[in-house]
C-alpha cells in the first residue's frame, strides 16, 4: 500500500506539481480546495503524513496544525516561506514534527518525508525495493541476490537508492554526488568511484553481476 | 563660565551704576547733604550690588556647569533635555523650554522616520515572502521537466533566490529590533545546510569540501549564521581559479572563543583590498575582473555579525586563498 500524504496548500501550481512529484517517488497524494473545513477533511482521509502551508485562506497553518493535534498523532511538515526562527519555534510548539522552508529543494523535501515515515510508520513494514532479482532493503541498507545477503555502507547504501530510484534510466556522477551530499556526505569525484567499485564488488559477492553499470562519459546505470 | 567673562557682559550696568551713584552724590553734595552721609549711602550700596552679582554668578554656574557635565557623560547627547533640571532663573528657564521643546519635535520626527523604516522593511519581508511561492512553483515545474533548459533555468532561479535573500537580510541588518532568536546551535548542521544550499555548483566545479573539527555547540541564531556562511561559501565559488579547488571549514578553540574559519584557495585579495572588503559597495580588484559583484554580500555580513555579537576577519594572500573567520564568544552561563 502506497503511504498517502495531504497537501494542505492553497497556490494551485504549487499543488498541483508537488502532488507529481510526490507520485513519481510513489506516494498517493490528496488535497483539498475548501479550506472551510479543512481540519475535518484532512482527519477524514487519514493521511501518513501532512504537509502544512502557513498562510492559507479561511485559517492559518498554525492554527489547523493545533485543531489536527488535538485530535490526531499524523506526523505534521510545516512547509512554508516564512523563513525565521519564531516561525520554525512556533510550528514545532504547536505539534509540527519538521519545518521546511520554501523555495525547497525538493530532494530534501522528499528526504525528510521519508525519514519521518520511517520514524513515525517503520514498525508496520520496512522498506525493501526490488529491482530484477536484487531486493534492496533500505532499513538494514542490505541487498539480497538469490538468498545471498551483504550489507552495505552508508554511501553504497545511497548510491544503490538513488539508482533503483532512477531505475532504467542514466544518473550522472554529478547528481549521485549530490544525493550523497544531501546525507551531509560532502565527498568528491575520487570517492564517488571508489564507493561505486566497491558496490559493484559486493553486488559480485553475492552473485548480482553485470548490474551496476559505467556508461561511459555519462553516469551509471542500473540494468 | 568664568568670572571674568560674567562681569564684561555685565560691565553696562557696572559702569552706569557707577555714574548713577557719582551723579546722585553731586546732586547730594549740591543740596547740602552731610559727606559722611553720602559715603555712608555709598558704602552700603555698593556690597548690595556684589552680593548680588556674586550670587547671580554662582548660582548660574553651577546649574550651567552641572548641564556641560551631564551633556560629557552622556552617550546619547540628545537625551539631555531629560536629564537637565528646571532653573530658577528666567533666561534660563526660557532656553530650558526650548531645549524641550526642540527635544520634543525631534523626538516625533525620529518616531516618524522610524515608523517609515519599519513599515518599509515589513513589506521587504512580505514582498519577499510572496515571491517565494512563484520561486516554489518553477522550482517544483524545473523538477517535474527535467531537461537540459531546465535544468539552466534552474541555475538562474537559484540566483534570483539568493538576490531575494540578500534583499530580505539587508532589510533585517537595517532594523533597530531584535528579530532573531539566540539559542544553542549546532554549528555542523548550519554549515552542512549552507553547503547543500551550493551543492549544484560545487559539485558542477569539482571543488573539495572539508570538514573538521566542527561538531561545536555557540549561540547564534541559526538562520543568520547560514546566510552568512552561505555569503562566503558563494565568494570563495567565486572567485575560484585553480584545478584542485578546495574550501576547508574548521574550528579552532581559543579560550573564551570558538572561532570557524572558513578557507579555499581561490584567487585572494591584494592588499590595498583587503581592509575595505567589508565596506558596503566595495568590490575591488577581483569584483570588476571576475565575476559580477555587488559589494553587498561582506557587508551584509559584517553587518549581521555586530548585530549577533560576533567577529568577523579576513585574511587572504593574493594567489594563494582568502581564510574568512567567524568568531563566536563562548557563555560561561552556558557551561553547567
Amino acid at each position: 500500500m502506497n503511504k498517502k500524504i495531504f497537501i494542505v496548500e492553497d497556490e494551485e501550481k504549487i499543488r498541483d506539481e508537488l502532488s507529481n512529484l510526490l507520485n513519481r517517488y510513489g506516494y498517493e497524494t490528496q488535497y483539498s480546495l475548501n479550506f472551510e473545513n479543512i481540519v475535518d477533511d484532512i482527519l477524514k482521509e487519514n493521511p501518513h503524513i501532512i504537509l502544512l502551508d502557513i498562510n492559507l485562506p479561511q485559517y492559518d497553518g498554525y492554527y489547523i496544525c493545533r485543531e489536527i493535534r488535538k485530535k490526531s498523532k499524523v506526523p505534521i511538515i510545516v512547509v512554508t516561506s516564512r523563513n525565521n526562527e519564531v516561525d520554525e519555534l512556533m510550528s514545532m510548539n504547536l505539534g509540527a514534527d519538521d519545518f521546511v522552508t520554501k523555495p525547497y529543494n525538493t530532494q530534501i523535501l522528499l528526504a525528510r518525508i521519508s525519514s519521518i515515515m520511517r520514524r513515525a510508520y517503520d514498525n508496520d513494514e520496512v522498506e525493501i525495493f526490488e529491482y530484477r532479482d536484487i531486493k534492496y532493503n533500505l532499513s538494514t541498507s542490505e541487498i539480497e541476490f538469490n538468498e545471498h545477503k551483504i550489507e552495505l555502507t552508508k554511501n553504497e547504501s545511497r548510491i544503490l537508492y538513488t539508482l533503483i530510484k532512477n531505475k532504467g534510466k542514466i544518473v550522472s556522477r554529478n547528481d549521485l554526488i549530490n544525493a550523497l551530499w544531501q546525507d551531509d556526505e560532502f565527498v568528491d569525484d575520487n570517492t564517488l568511484t571508489v564507493n561505486i567499485n566497491r558496490l559493484r564488488r559486493k553486488a559480485e559477492e553475492i552473485g548480482a553481476e553485470g548490474y551496476l553499470q559505467t556508461k561511459r562519459g555519462q553516469g551509471y546505470i542500473l540494468i | 563660565m568664568r568670572f571674568f567673562d560674567y562681569f564684561k557682559e555685565r560691565i553696562i550696568f557696572i559702569l552706569l551704576n557707577i555714574i548713577i551713584f557719582i551723579v546722585s552724590s553731586v546732586i547730594l553734595g549740591a543740596l547740602r547733604v552731610d559727606t559722611y552721609a553720602i559715603i555712608f549711602i555709598f558704602i552700603l550700596n555698593l556690597p548690595a550690588s556684589l552680593i548680588f552679582y556674586i550670587y547671580d554668578y554662582f548660582n548660574k554656574r553651577e546649574y550651567y556647569l552641572n548641564m556641560i557635565q551631564s551633556l560629557k557623560l552622556l552617550d546619547k547627547k540628545y537625551l539631555i533635555s531629560e536629564i537637565i533640571k528646571e532653573p530658577s532663573f528666567i533666561e534660563g528657564r526660557i532656553l530650558y523650554n526650548v531645549i524641550k521643546e526642540v527635544n520634543k519635535s525631534m523626538n516625533d520626527e525620529i518616531s516618524k522616520v522610524k515608523r517609515n523604516a519599519d513599515e518599509y522593511k515589513e513589506y521587504i519581508e512580505l514582498w519577499v515572502h510572496e515571491v517565494k511561492t512563484p520561486i516554489a512553483s518553477c522550482k517544483l515545474l524545473i523538477e517535474n521537466n527535467e531537461s537540459e533548459i531546465t535544468k539552466s533555468i534552474d541555475e538562474e532561479i537559484d540566483k534570483v533566490e539568493n538576490y531575494i535573500e540578500q534583499a530580505l537580510f539587508y532589510a533585517r541588518s537595517n532594523n533597530l529590533e531584535k528579530d532573531y532568536i539566540i539559542k544553542e546551535i549546532y554549528l555542523r548542521k548550519c554549515i552542512n545546510s549552507a553547503i547543500k544550499r551550493n551543492a549544484n555548483v560545487l559539485i558542477e566545479k569539482q571543488i573539495k569540501i572539508e570538514l573538521s573539527n566542527v561538531d561545536k555547540i555557540v549561540l547564534s541564531d541559526s538562520k543568520w549564521i547560514e546566510f552568512i556562511l552561505h555569503q562566503i561559501i558563494s565568494n570563495s565559488i567565486k572567485y575560484m581559479d585553480k584545478r584542485e579547488s578546495a574550501i576547508k571549514l574548521y574550528c579552532e578553540d581559543k579560550g573564551e572563543n570558538i572561532v570557524l574559519h572558513i578557507s579555499d584557495n581561490g584567487i585572494g585579495i591584494d592588499e590595498k583590498s583587503i581592509k575595505r572588503v567589508f565596506d558596503k559597495g566595495y568590490t575591488g580588484e577581483n569584483g570588476r575582473l571576475y565575476s559580477k559583484s555587488t559589494g553587498i554580500g561582506l557587508y551584509l555580513c559584517k553587518k549581521l555579525c555586530e548585530k549577533l555579537g560576533l567577529w568577523i576577519t579576513l585574511s587572504s594572500k593574493k594567489g594563494e586563498g582568502t581564510i574568512v573567520s567567524i568568531t563566536f564568544p563562548i557563555n560561561r552561563m552556558m557551561k553547567f
